[in-house]
């Protein structure tokens, strides 16, 4: 099968991009002593993203996506199992979505 | 630091892709998603797998994919890739002091198929007195085989299967991340910049056409948690 010339190019990036971030953090520990204020903004990185991804969802989203939204984080509360949690707000949301709200 | 090199055998990639079963339905459930909304998104069962062999991120795939066009912006998902991955320069920089009595071509082999998933088990085993370093490209190879499989079975699958959206398979990534926003902010120190991203991606989301909220959120939200460290108080 084909494949699209830009689609491989942003494929190649994107593995670049994506390898980069992996091998980075490790070689450059051998010169950079990671600081308490370069830790601190490299451990608040993941929070800010997930913040980030799912504040415009909320937002921008209807019924379906605000359920889905409380069945992940009921679930997870409850659980704190995430696999469990994930698999439920899909369900939510198809859910509500089949409904029609 | 330890001196000299961590053992690096057969025995540890075996316990390694022994080790990682438990989390392989997670990655399966997750790569078909992927491989349903790729294939919504336009992309063709040997693109997605391509995409899927060559990244090996399924944070920055999914959110590319809000991205995707024809033609791709090429800049746009790249930097979203960045934004997606950024941390783990962190889980890298974690291993130095684990990996870094190993030749290159086993210490770099092994963080090209590190994920969150592979690099907090293999610390679990290094926790628990077992060191063989082999233990992350074992569990990593694994994780890769398998997600490069659920990806074509998704594309494959998503043809009968019609809008993913129907299914609530879009909401995946959402889902996923809500949940990892439960163990996160469980630290206090997570709160404000969890609120100042969030924040500033609504804003962004409004102002610029395109993911760039995702990468403005994060910088704005990480750098103000960074700030307040500094802080006397």
């Amino acid at each position: 099968m084909p494949i699209r010339p830009d689609i491989l190019i942003a494929i190649l990036v994107m593995g670049f991009a994506s390898h980069l971030c992996r091998m980075s953090g490790f070689f450059l520990m051998r010169y950079v002593a990671i600081t308490p204020r370069v830790e601190a903004w490299l451990s608040a990185i993941p929070i800010a993203l997930i913040g980030a991804v799912l504040a415009p969802v909320a937002v921008k989203g209807g019924p379906p996506e605000w359920a889905g939204l409380a069945a992940a984080l009921g679930t997870m509360r409850m659980t704190g199992n995430d696999f469990l949690s994930a698999i439920a707000a899909v369900l939510v949301v198809a859910f509500v979505r089949w409904v029609g709200a | 630091m330890v001196d000299g090199a961590p053992p690096f055998t057969s025995r540890g990639l075996r316990a390694g892709a022994f080790g990682v079963a438990p989390l392989l339905p997670v990655v399966v459930m997750y790569g078909i998603a992927f491989g349903v909304m790729a294939g919504a998104a336009g992309l063709s069962a040997s693109e997605a797998a391509l995409l899927s062999a060559v990244v090996n991120a399924g944070g920055a795939q999914m959110a590319s994919l809000q991205a995707w066009d024809n033609p791709v912006p090429i800049l746009a998902v790249g930097l979203t890739t960045v934004a997606m991955n950024a941390r783990y320069l962190l889980l890298g920089a974690a291993l130095r002091p684990w990996f870094s009595g190993l030749p290159p071509h086993q210490s770099y082999s092994s963080l090209f198929v590190m994920g969150d998933a592979n690099w907090a088990l293999a610390l679990q085993e290094r926790e628990e007195g077992r060191n063989d370093a082999a233990f992350l490209m074992g569990s990593g190879a694994i994780l890769w085989l398998v997600w490069v499989s659920a990806t074509v079975a998704g594309q494959v699958f998503g043809q009968v299967l019609g809008d993913p959206a129907r299914f609530g398979l879009d909401f995946m990534l959402a889902a996923f991340f809500a949940t990892l926003a439960v163990t996160f902010l469980r630290k206090s120190a997570s709160l404000l910049p969890f609120a100042v991203g969030a924040l500033a991606a609504i804003i962004a989301e409004r102002l610029i056409a395109g993911p760039w909220y995702i990468l403005i959120g994060a910088a704005a939200g990480s750098l103000v948690g960074a700030l307040r460290h500094a802080d006397p108080a």
